[in-house]
């Protein structure tokens, strides 16, 4: 029937050759697991199952997308009945495509366990809680991220973590919804105002792991970037002493200059009271 | 004595010659009209125009995105495109497009003169109509700026103090209610006014999808209101449903909102996969074999996807079991989708059938949403989910399946019914040149966006960064969203052109099996003259062999139906 075979037959090679040429150059992302440095447990377990699921997928699109080519392809004759009308052939294909679901159900849910089996610490550093994990608050705000660290010490955008430790993140935030992305490390989830979202994590290999804020926040969205430093226990320690004690001296030369301002405060206050009484008198007296 | 039914009409009846004798001008008589197929032709004009602007706001915001740290838009300007350009493609592209589309035809399908509260109807498509003028007017003073779904309490008056999300709460309750309206007049005329003996086994599969879309419209709609209106008391009424720290929720506006737009998303997939499964049946000359798996098929799709909404939330403080259970829910869709695209490739394989714009634009429909569905499974896992949610692989994959299902699915149903509606034929070169463009465009668009998003390139941002290594797939994407939007012109283009230029069009050009070919094209204002009696799920095939019977009977040369006053 088709008067122009000939130039479906040529967009269909166009097409392939297109697909492939894509395919190279984004080759590279595609075909790598989804986060090449995994930092922690579950990313390595995401990124197998990310693999798993990229090949399954790959399959699916494949074979749908040839089976249309194949049925929508010029030909000039009846071929036959449909496939489909077989004598139960709807409930053979509805059970094998519920058996493929639940295969892929099955093994996303094995690989899914991360959020709920907390990994066990290998190394002990100062502030840990009872059941061994460090416990850390991350509050996103408006455009940045503050991070607070068990012995009062606080640092902004920039988090600094032991080895081998389980990190307890304990999200909050305190004006809008964020979204805590650290992909290498953690995956995401949500910072709600008056809800708390745990993260945990532990990070083996030193090194550092970037993110970004995920969700639209307003103008400065686009700024809120995060970056988790992972260091050795010992320098960890060093690191939140250090950061304590200068948010310490920091905290007593404001109030030095704070007493001392106030102090002048006063003396001014004193005299300027002094003076107002002896003008409050003298007026009086003008007018006596 | 003849053998068909003595209520099957021996000609053509519903052919007449009255003239049009309202004097009124056209705008007057669109504006006034209660006639179901005028109000879904405006809704269907809406949907394309505003295809034509979600495109425009895509592109803008894709040349924002070509090159790392570009200052062509600034943040504001970005998150306005963004909001509007969600609101645009979801609310006044998608959605009318289907809703258009199942009120135009589905009435004529079941053989009703008209539809059971046709000023219901007329009340929604004016509140849709000035849903979208105020979204547009809204860029007289500020646009909506919180993102696609402005999610409390960014959306909350003491982060966004200006009116931009008060218009967006105003166009989109009055959209989503005026779509619901139009849903209960469908839905009252399914109950009510089918023909004699069309009975629920005897429905096309396209009016099966009418009532699956107009129930879950009734269900979920009231939903979404609830929520924008509860938005609006927090914002300028001094609530705090939603308002985080002071005793409200924002996860509660998550799980409201998020059932209607995954609702929309089904409403939309239900609708345009029925659109092609008559579209295959017309052109194969075949039953779908699996006609009931495929009913069910929609049903499941309808209901289970709907309930897959928290799939969206992976990400929020949720226990894991509402996760695990919208994982399943989604990662269970693959039966009911796998067994339609099973109906409908293999139908097609083994028919022997003319390659018209229709089909053309139904397998590209086909093609795209299966790369869209395919890819949809590994954003429902949990530990792939949280990877890969907010970044532009799960943009691209619901672009993907949306732009499937939407643009080539309701391309491929318009240019199916168009001869129908406007009387005329759609220009056959024009159509396939459009469709080339535009399949090539979305591949271009959005392939390379998978590839940026496994990289970890998150949505709603305008800008990335150089180190972030995504600069060529983005660029990439700026090009073919610029193909896209040539293509979408192109087709566009072809539908405003045909109205005018096209070949007239005979009732029954693709001699189709319902019975919205048994009236003119396009029908009169009553639809039928006189309502046949349905016997099958085929009514026209069994008008069109009584006829025959009837010609071979009484030696008559089969000829054109005669009028009949």
């Amino acid at each position: 029937m088709p008067r122009v075979p000939r130039k479906i037959v040529s967009l269909s090679i166009a097409l392939a050759g297109f697909l492939i040429g894509i395919a190279t150059i984004s080759g590279p992302a595609m075909a790598l697991s989804l986060n090449p440095d995994a930092g922690s447990a579950g990313i390595e377990k995401a990124n197998t199952l990310h693999w798993i699921l990229f090949v399954v997928i790959g399959i699916v699109i494949v074979v749908v997308n040839l089976a249309i080519l194949r049925a929508a392809r010029p030909r000039t004759r009846h071929t036959g009945t449909p496939a489909a009308s077989k004598k139960g052939g709807q409930l053979k294909v509805g059970l094998g495509l519920g058996l493929v679901a639940l295969a892929i159900f099955v093994t996303a849910t094995v690989f899914s366990d991360q959020s709920r089996v907390v990994p066990t610490s290998t190394e002990t550093v100062a502030g840990m809680t009872s059941d061994k994990r460090l416990e850390i608050e991350a509050s996103g705000q408006q455009w940045l991220w503050r991070f607070d660290y068990p012995n009062g010490a606080f640092s902004y955008r920039r988090v600094v973590v032991p080895a081998g430790v389980t990190v307890a993140l304990k999200l909050k935030s305190t004006d809008v919804i964020h979204t805590w992305n650290v992909p290498s490390l953690t995956g995401k989830a949500d910072a709600v105002p008056g809800k708390t979202n745990w993260v945990y994590f532990r990070a083996d290999d030193e090194g550092t792991h970037e993110g970004q804020s995920a969700i639209l926040s307003g103008q400065g969205y686009s700024t809120m970037s995060i970056e988790v430093s992972v260091v050795s226990p010992e320098r960890y320690e060093t690191y939140v002493q250090a950061q304590s004690d200068e948010i310490q001296e920091a905290q007593n030369t404001v109030e030095g200059q704070n007493r001392a301002a106030s102090e002048t405060d006063e003396k001014v206050r004193k005299e300027a009271a002094t003076n107002n009484t002896d003008t409050a008198k003298s007026s009086g007296d003008g007018q006596g | 004595m003849s053998s068909y039914p003595t209520t099957m009409p021996p000609t053509r009846p519903e052919i007449s010659n009255r003239p049009d004798s309202d004097p009124r001008p056209r705008w007057a008589q669109i504006a006034t009209s209660a006639d179901h197929k005028s109000i879904a032709s405006v809704l269907l004009v809406t949907a394309f125009g505003s295809l034509f602007l979600a495109a425009l706001e895509l592109l803008l915001l894709r040349i924002q995105l070509s090159v790392p740290e570009n200052i062509f838009l600034n943040a504001v300007t970005f998150d306005r495109l963004l909001s509007v350009y969600g609101e645009t493609a979801i609310f006044l592209f998608a959605l009318p497009l289907c809703v258009g589309l199942l009120y135009y035809v589905v009435p004529l399908q079941i053989g009703s003169r008209g539809t059971a509260l046709p000023r219901l109807g007329q009340i929604g498509m004016w509140l849709f109509l000035l849903g979208g003028i105020m979204l547009y007017a809204a860029f007289l003073f500020t646009p909506p700026e919180a993102g696609i779904n402005p999610l409390p309490p960014l959306s909350e008056l003491a982060f966004t103090p200006n009116n931009g999300v008060d218009v967006w709460i105003s166009s989109t309750a009055m959209i989503v209610l005026g779509l619901l309206l139009i849903s209960i007049d469908l839905l009252t005329t399914l109950r009510n006014m089918r023909a004699p003996g069309m009975a629920w086994r005897r429905a096309p599969i396209f009016t099966w999808a009418a009532a699956i879309v107009t129930w879950l419209m009734v269900v979920v709609a009231p939903i979404m209101l609830a929520a924008l209106t509860m938005l609006m008391i927090d914002r300028r009424l001094g609530g705090a449903f939603f308002a985080g720290g002071s005793g409200g929720s924002p996860i509660l506006w998550q799980h409201l909102s998020y059932i209607y737009f995954t609702a929309g998303y089904m409403t939309i997939a239900v609708t345009t996969l029925a659109a092609i499964s008559e579209i295959v049946q017309s052109f194969t000359r075949r039953e779908l074999p699996g006609r009931d798996a495929v009913i069910g098929s929609l049903v499941a799709i309808a209901v289970i996807g709907t309930l897959a909404w928290t799939q969206n939330m992976i990400t929020a403080p949720l226990p894991s079991g509402w996760k695990y259970f919208a994982m399943l829910a989604s990662i269970s869709l693959i039966v009911p989708f796998g067994l339609i695209f099973y109906n409908l490739i293999s139908t097609v394989a083994s028919s022997d059938f003319h390659m018209r714009a229709p089909m053309r634009y139904a397998m590209g429909a086909l093609s795209l949403a299966s790369i869209g569905l395919a890819v949809e499974i590994s954003q429902s896992t949990i530990a792939v989910g949280t990877q890969l949610q907010h970044t532009y692989d799960a943009w691209a994959a619901t672009h993907f399946a949306l732009i499937g299902f939407a643009i080539f699915g309701g391309l491929a149903a318009i240019s199916y019914w168009y001869p129908k509606i406007t009387g005329r034929m759609l220009n056959e070169e024009r159509a396939k040149i459009s469709f080339g463009v535009m399949f090539v465009g979305t591949l271009i668009a959005l392939l390379p966006l998978f590839a940026a998003g496994v990289s970890g390139q998150v949505t709603d941002s305008y800008r990335f960064n150089a180190g972030e290594d995504v600069g060529i797939y983005n660029l990439i994407a700026t090009f073919g969203t610029l193909i896209l939007m040539v293509g979408i012109i192109m087709a566009v283009g072809n539908l405003i052109k045909s109205r005018t230029e096209g070949d007239v069009a005979t009732p029954d050009p693709w001699r189709g099996n319902s019975l919205e070919w048994l009236t003119l094209s396009p029908p009169v204002e009553h639809n039928f003259d006189v309502l046949p009696d349905v016997r099958s799920t085929q009514p026209m095939r069994d008008i069109r062999d009584a006829l025959a019977r009837r010609d071979a009977e009484e030696g008559a040369p089969a000829d054109e139906p005669q009028p009949v006053a």
